[in-house]
């Protein structure tokens, strides 16, 4: 059972949050409909867009900690190239592009340079909110065009045009990770001299990472305008955190080379299930942290002794294997 | 003397008379003496977290919870104080609180071996939740704070001591007393030694767990004096105290010579890299310019130099080939 809980970490917290589910359902009748879930996957659109970018990076030992100010940069410039009357699909090429090159600021300076990744996203972090400031002169951008905010509105089957972008996302890092290349960005993460050897551009790679997290906040900046309608100062701050706690919950290690498209997926709804069902069970906002917090603390130190425990037992149980063939040839030794 | 000149903290030093200069001959008036004093009392509370971090990040670990650490123990502080606990035990209960943060974290990363980031990070989320359950308690809602308290303790937020500000002068009596630790003691050869290479100095024989675990120990007593002492500042104890010292803290660690893999880093440097970061952020608002463009300069300040650092080291790895086809 143990072994069981600690080697499939994705199938153990898809069950803890059905459990988490259906606990709030008997409490709170009405909670479990098809309505539920289609909240929950709009409420969690823009973390999981913002994780589904640094998942990569992860993959590559790095980390990203920029994504929230790129999020925000880019729905800035949405925001006011929307109301500065640039048509919409080149308003979100604009903004597509403002992630492309903040992701390749972020690649440069760890790929090229040589900067450690947690201190280069740290400093673009305040660097892209403080440009992003900069532009809107402090102030909110509000009054986005209808059109936008259609794209975040639930069109059919409770999915709305920026859910299916996300579904299509999920889809295509799933079949990027399978595909050989895919397979690069695991090596890389692994061990980045093995694979430099092998003769993998690990430079590239590891920059390639860095832009597509540009991207995927960008596309998550675009999604939060969309879903809001219109776009604060602070807008995305903090979610970088959130959604690598979400990616770290699902079994994506930050040591880099091991972690799985669901695992991300399934850390994200988590995340965003127990905001839900707090809002559902009244409880008052200013607990979401605690109770956040506390669980996340709570699975990684689960996680961590079981991991820890297995591999004392994988360890005692090689150590017996080596003893019987000792005593084997002990035997054979003794029969001669 | 040449040993000496090398230095990263000279450089750093140079960069701030630097800095100041540039400021003074924006707006003259930013170089009188009472102005740069007294506003220390502004940005010191960054120092005040970020020498004893560095310390973690020697020791090849990070901590990122300090900064809702800093308003889990104003409001602890706090409330011992609405409950009319005398001033002294209020404080050790500040303290304590802080010591316990500092204590939770090492024993978690210590019990699961993951990396300091992911546990740090879920503290930080942890402490300010519970910060602001706790100040629920006391009726003070949200971000409005805890305040009454004695009229002598906000009057120290104020006070002077050897015509240094308070503020300033626990900064600067604190990072004496640690820069001694980390420089001239054993427990600071360990300190670097464990961020070498931990392995060996396990294998050595060095208490490794429990080093560690008195660096966090330190980051958490230091965010509570910085709770402490921002709520004489302000004259009330609120949720949010730190919350603005977690980018500039770690900035000035890394700034001051700090290496984020361990082994590397010095008291010195850091101090004197708050005090840049510090007079940017100043110095940029009184020329002037609005303190948005200022945060993204100072991020940009990091990066800048840190790029430089490492693409000095890029041109190092190149030239001494050079050198040696000129021999």
């Amino acid at each position: 059972m143990l072994e069981r809980i600690a080697r499939d970490r994705i199938a153990t917290l898809f069950l803890v949050t059905v459990a988490v589910l259906l606990a709030v359902g008997l409490a709170a009748p009405g909670f479990l409909a098809p309505r539920t879930a289609s909240i929950i996957w709009s409420n969690g659109l823009v973390l999981m867009l913002v994780a589904l970018g640094i998942f990569p990076v992860i993959l590559t030992r790095n980390i990203d900690v920029s994504g929230g100010s790129i999020l925000g940069l880019s729905a800035v410039t949405l925001g006011l190239s929307l109301n500065a009357g640039i048509a919409m699909p080149v308003a979100i090429s604009m903004a597509l592009g403002a992630g492309i090159a903040a992701g390749a600021l972020n690649g440069f300076l760890v790929a090229v340079l040589g900067v450690p990744s947690i201190v280069a996203t740290l400093g673009t972090l305040g660097l892209f909110r403080g440009v992003m400031l900069i532009t809107t002169g402090g102030e909110w951008i509000e009054d986005l065009p209808e059109p936008l905010k259609m794209l975040g509105a639930r069109s059919f089957a409770g999915l709305s045009v920026v859910g299916i972008v996300a579904a299509v996302a999920i889809l295509v890092v799933w079949l990027f990770l399978r595909s050989r290349r895919g397979r690069w960005v695991m090596v890389t993460g692994d061990n980045r001299a093995a694979a430099r050897h092998l003769g993998l551009p690990v430079k590239r790679i590891e920059f390639l990472a860095f832009v597509w997290a540009g991207v995927m906040a960008s596309v998550a900046g675009i999604t939060f305008a969309a879903q809001i309608g219109f776009v604060p100062n602070q807008a995305g701050s903090g979610i970088e955190l959130r959604a690598i706690a979400a990616l770290v919950l699902g079994g994506v290690s930050l040591l880099g080379g091991v972690g799985s498209v669901a695992g991300v997926v399934i850390g994200v709804i988590f995340f965003t299930s127990i905001d839900t069902t707090l809002v559902f069970l009244k409880i008052p906002a200013y607990w979401n942290d605690l109770i956040g917090g506390a669980m996340l603390l709570g699975v990684l130190l689960i996680d961590g002794r079981l991991r820890i425990a297995l591999e004392a037992r994988d360890r005692a149980a090689r150590y017996r294997r080596g003893d019987q063939t000792s005593s084997t040839t002990r035997k054979l030794e003794d029969a001669a | 003397m040449k040993r000496y000149l090398m230095r990263w903290e000279v450089l750093l030093l140079g960069l701030l008379v630097l800095e100041l200069l540039v400021f003074g001959f924006i707006n003259p008036r930013f170089l009188r003496p009472s102005s740069m004093l007294f506003g220390t009392s502004d940005f010191v509370q960054v120092g005040i977290v970020a020498v004893p971090l560095t310390f973690v990040i020697i020791a090849g670990g990070i901590d990122v919870s300090f900064a809702s650490t800093v308003g889990l123990c104003a409001i602890t502080f706090g409330i011992a104080n609405f409950f009319g606990l005398p001033l002294p035990v209020a404080l050790l209960v500040g303290f304590a609180t802080g010591a316990l943060a500092g204590l939770l974290n090492a024993t978690i990363i210590r019990l699961t071996g993951l990396q300091p980031l992911v546990v740090t990070l879920g503290s930080l989320y942890m402490f300010s939740g519970a910060a602001t359950v706790l100040s629920g308690v006391v009726g003070a809602n949200g971000y409005e704070g805890i305040g009454g308290f004695p009229a002598a303790f906000t009057a120290l937020g104020y006070a002077q001591i050897f015509g240094l500000p308070m503020p300033l002068f626990v900064f600067l009596s604190f990072s004496a007393v640690l820069l001694v630790l980390l420089h001239l003691t054993r427990f600071g050869r360990l300190v670097f030694q464990i961020g070498q290479n931990e392995n060996a100095a396990r294998h050595s024989g060095m208490p490794v767990a429990r080093v560690q675990m008195l660096t966090y120990v330190m980051t958490g007593v230091a965010a509570a004096l910085a709770g402490v002492m921002l709520s004489a500042y302000f004259g009330s104890a609120r949720v949010d105290l730190g919350s603005a010292t977690l980018l500039p803290a770690i900035t000035a660690a890394v700034l001051g010579g700090a290496s984020i893999y361990g082994g590397q880093g010095s008291v010195l440097g850091t101090i004197i890299a708050t005090f840049i970061i510090g007079y940017l952020q100043q110095g940029l608002q009184m020329s002037g310019v609005p303190s948005q463009i200022s945060s993204a300069l100072s991020g940009a300040l990091l990066v800048l130099v840190v790029a430089l650092r490492h693409g000095a080291a890029l041109l190092r790895d190149i030239i001494p080939v050079r050198t040696r086809q000129i021999d």
